[in-house]
């Protein structure tokens, strides 16, 4: 018996790695892969469904700050804010939102030293009263 | 008073301990071995590095944040943790998925399967001081994992599981990308099987070590492919037929010498078992709409009872749920393959080199997270008479 693995040893090294340079390159990732989600403020009635159904408690709803434009269905003008580092990304809440208010991107990129949610982006789908 | 008759002198053993952290363990478990020289004795389990309470969680939330958490036992098996505790679930609804659901969660499993079985193989060789061929088994799994990402969206933890079937369909693009990925990954295993039947330094160290006879198999009652691979034929697959099993036709892979090569053999068949009912899949999937409207679910459960088995890749797993009526349930109880294949295997390290032992461990396909859960008391014998040292640790010559 001899070792059985040597040909491929040798072939793989002439071979490109098989290993991905992952800051200077992309990670190549599905466009339906579970990554970062929000909700739309535009169509979000502040059910709060989102919060009870979370597996990880990462969501909490919110006051939307008084300056901002929400629909006439949101009438306690509250809206979810994702905790990013407790979220597990199950996507429980896009799948039972009554209204399907929540937008859903494959970016999994999220390491950060300070604490991230998504009060920035889900504040960003609505304007504000008076402003452009 | 009694008067002495005997004498009693125990030879010096040397107790060494194998983890909670080591080199060779990638998860805290404890074998505290006792050695005569370079044979080991007498090895005892002892768990409890690891303890999460997820029976308890599982108690303390919804029964749908519940799928969402018993997915979170294990990495590796997450997808049948949570196909056992939703089929559970449909037996208190008395709800049936549609034939389509039913094979997406055949496939999501069997990929499962195919990364998991790669992965303990890549595993074995590494402990068998093979570094290069973990690294290449390792390189050819990302290809699987990349099919499962491709079919659930995540490459690790699927989430793919829900109350009246999957949650997300599968398109034809999609369908082709995981075919031909299946189709590659099936032609470096079959290289990778040549590799493990010819080279020299598997074969000597896999060879012989570890043997469980058929009779302790079934005594110890171990499960999954170690009783397969003393030539046990237990596969819950075959036995239950859940979901598409019915119509899926698979073989259940069985071999008859019992030592690790032989574990590491019965997985090689499995795999191209798990390929060839992925291909089945792919060519033979039924028409129809997978996905429940999660928002129409029945929030409340009724009362009763209900118990489920899957065939995980490392032995049979089965979910008990109790169910007092409203909308958590009143008992979860979770029995994982990783149990009973660790703690009740210990006769197999005995009268075997210390370097076998994590070879043996390895051969087992020990999941320390989904075993953490149970508290194991060691009833020592009772050592009142004058055996020889091999006999204390229960080997009978």
């Amino acid at each position: 018996m001899r070792p059985a693995l040597i040909k491929e040893v040798i072939k793989g090294i002439f071979r490109k790695p098989a290993t991905i340079q992952y800051p200077k390159e992309k990670t190549l990732i599905e466009p339906d892969f579970r990554g970062r989600q929000y909700a739309d403020l535009k169509k979000c009635i502040g059910c709060s469904l989102c919060a009870v159904e979370c597996p990880a408690n990462a969501i909490t709803m919110v006051k939307i700050p008084d300056e901002y434009v929400v629909p006439k269905t949101n009438a306690r003008r509250i809206y979810p804010v994702i905790n990013y580092f407790k979220c597990v990304f199950c996507y429980r809440c896009v799948t039972v939102c009554p209204t399907s208010a929540y937008l859903v991107t494959n970016e999994y990129r999220l390491a950060s030293s300070a604490p991230i949610d998504s009060s920035q982006l889900s504040l960003s789908t609505t304007s504000k009263a008076g402003g452009a | 008073m009694v008067e002495a008759t005997h004498l009693i002198e125990i030879p010096l053993t040397v107790e060494i301990p194998v983890g909670p952290q080591h080199p060779a363990l990638h998860e805290p478990l404890l074998l505290k071995l006792h050695a005569d020289g370079e044979r080991v004795i007498k090895v005892d389990v002892i768990t409890g590095y690891n303890h999460r309470g997820i029976e308890k969680l599982a108690e303390k939330n919804t029964f749908y944040r519940d799928i969402f958490i018993v997915g979170r036992v294990c990495g590796i098996c997450n997808a049948v943790h949570a196909n056992c505790y939703v089929r559970a679930l449909e037996y208190l609804l008395d709800v049936d998925p549609p034939p389509r659901a039913k094979y997406l969660r055949v496939l999501a499993m069997e990929l499962e399967r195919l990364h998991s079985h790669m992965l303990i193989l890549a595993v074995n060789a590494e402990l068998a001081g093979y570094e290069t061929l973990f690294m290449y088994l390792m390189k050819d799994r990302e290809y699987v994992m990349k099919a499962k990402e491709i079919l659930t969206g995540q490459r690790v933890l699927a989430d793919y599981m829900m109350v009246g079937g999957v949650r997300r369909d599968i398109d034809e693009v999609k369908k082709s990308r995981i075919l031909d990925i299946v189709q590659r990954v099936e032609e470096r295993v079959k290289y990778y099987h040549k590799v493990f039947r010819e080279d020299a330094t598997i074969n000597k160290r896999l060879r012989d070590a570890g043997r469980i006879k058929q009779a302790d198999a079934l005594a110890y009652s171990l499960v999954g492919p170690v009783a397969r691979g003393s030539g046990v034929k237990t596969d819950a697959r075959a036995h239950d037929k859940y979901d598409a099993y019915n119509e899926i036709p698979f073989n259940v892979i069985t071999e008859d010498y019992g030592d690790s090569y032989a574990r590491a053999m019965v997985r090689f068949g499995e795999l191209y078992e798990s390929a060839n009912m992925v291909k089945y899949i792919l060519t033979h999937l039924p028409q129809g709409n997978p996905v429940p409207d999660e928002r129409k679910l029945p929030r409340r459960f009724p009362e009763g009872e209900s118990y489920a088995i899957v065939e995980a890749p490392r032995g049979e797993l089965t979910y008990y749920v109790s169910s007092s009526g409203g909308d958590k349930p009143y008992r979860v109880k979770i029995r994982t393959p990783s149990l009973n294949n660790i703690v009740n295997s210990a006769f197999a390290y005995v009268d075997q080199m210390i370097a076998d032992v994590p070879i043996i461990l390895g051969s087992f396909d020990p999941c320390i997270s989904c075993m953490e859960r149970a508290v194991i008391t060691d009833l020592r014998r009772g050592v009142k008479y004058q055996v020889p040292l091999k006999e204390l640790g229960g080997v009978k010559k």
